[in-house]
């Protein structure tokens, strides 16, 4: 398993990928901050994972 | 039936059920992170992902079927987000992206790279490889969504969070012994890890992939190798 490839591949290739637009995205997210309080989201008590292969 | 046989048509019936799950996670994700971070490319990703997802619930129930175990899938129904409710909708919306993504789909492109290169029945390999064509962009996703929070504000929370989403992704008996009759070649013919393999592939992706990515976004990776120390036996 070349696990260095994967992560060049997967989370640097990622990173990559979100980058587009990320400029817009931080006054987008400064806008949203503004105008809107948090609110709960989340369901369980502690949290959870997700089942894989 | 033989015991890879029988094993294996379990396992391919296991992933058709939780490649169901990821499409509805990532149809609901997509809608609450373009609610938020209308610039992202990550909704658009998610979509198409979801119905990636739902192509290989197909895929992976057909071979289930071929092996002797018929899947029958419950229909779509509303799925609730897994994180901890004490987070808002956007710390939420990344602890979802970061257990779905950035771990369980990252360790399930190690997982097909895996048996990729073990020669599997050619009706498995595929499968195997249409899907891993597919599975590398839902790992991205995760990696992008992480790198975009991460550039925006405060992701150091999820840090003492990462236990909780690593003991709920993995089986009970990953770190125990194999099956009596656990038949290694045969499973990997048909597309199953054998459970040393599987905990290698596991524990390799998690210290070589997964913690540097989380440290590399600002996410303390120590109280998830804490976890792993102990729930491996290494601790």
């Amino acid at each position: 398993m070349q696990f260095k490839k994967l992560f060049q591949v997967l989370v640097l290739g990622g990173a990559m990928a979100g980058a587009v637009a990320a400029s817009a995205c931080a006054q987008a997210n400064a806008a949203d901050k503004a105008k809107k309080p948090p609110a709960d989201a989340g369901t369980t008590e502690s949290g959870g994972g997700v089942k894989g292969w | 039936m033989t015991s890879a046989r029988r094993a294996a048509a379990e396992a391919w019936a296991f992933r058709a059920r939780v490649e169901q799950e990821a499409a509805l996670r990532f149809d609901r994700l997509a809608a609450v992170v373009a609610g938020f971070d209308p610039g992202s490319p990550v909704p658009e990703m998610m979509r198409r992902a979801a119905d990636d997802e739902r192509r290989h619930t197909e895929l992976c129930a057909q071979l289930a079927g071929r092996l002797g175990l018929p899947v029958a899938l419950e229909p779509d129904t509303g799925q609730a987000s897994i994180a901890p409710r004490s987070l808002d909708e956007r710390q939420a919306a990344l602890y979802e992206v970061v257990a779905a993504c950035c771990i369980t789909e990252t360790e399930s492109m190690a997982t097909l790279t895996t048996l990729m290169a073990a020669e599997p029945d050619p009706e498995v390999r595929a499968v195997l490889h249409s899907i891993s064509r597919d599975e590398v962009v839902h790992s991205r996703m995760g990696w992008a969504h992480l790198s975009r929070e991460s550039a925006a504000g405060e992701v150091a929370f999820l840090a003492p969070l990462i236990p909780g989403m690593l003991a709920g992704t993995i089986d009970d008996g990953l770190f125990g012994a194999p099956p009596a009759d656990e038949d290694p070649e045969g499973l990997l013919r048909l597309g199953v890890l054998p459970l040393q393999q599987k905990r290698e592939v596991f524990l390799g992706t998690l210290e070589q992939v997964v913690f540097p990515g989380l440290e590399k976004f600002g996410v303390d990776p120590e109280p998830g190798r804490r976890w792993l120390a102990r729930a491996s036996g290494l601790g």
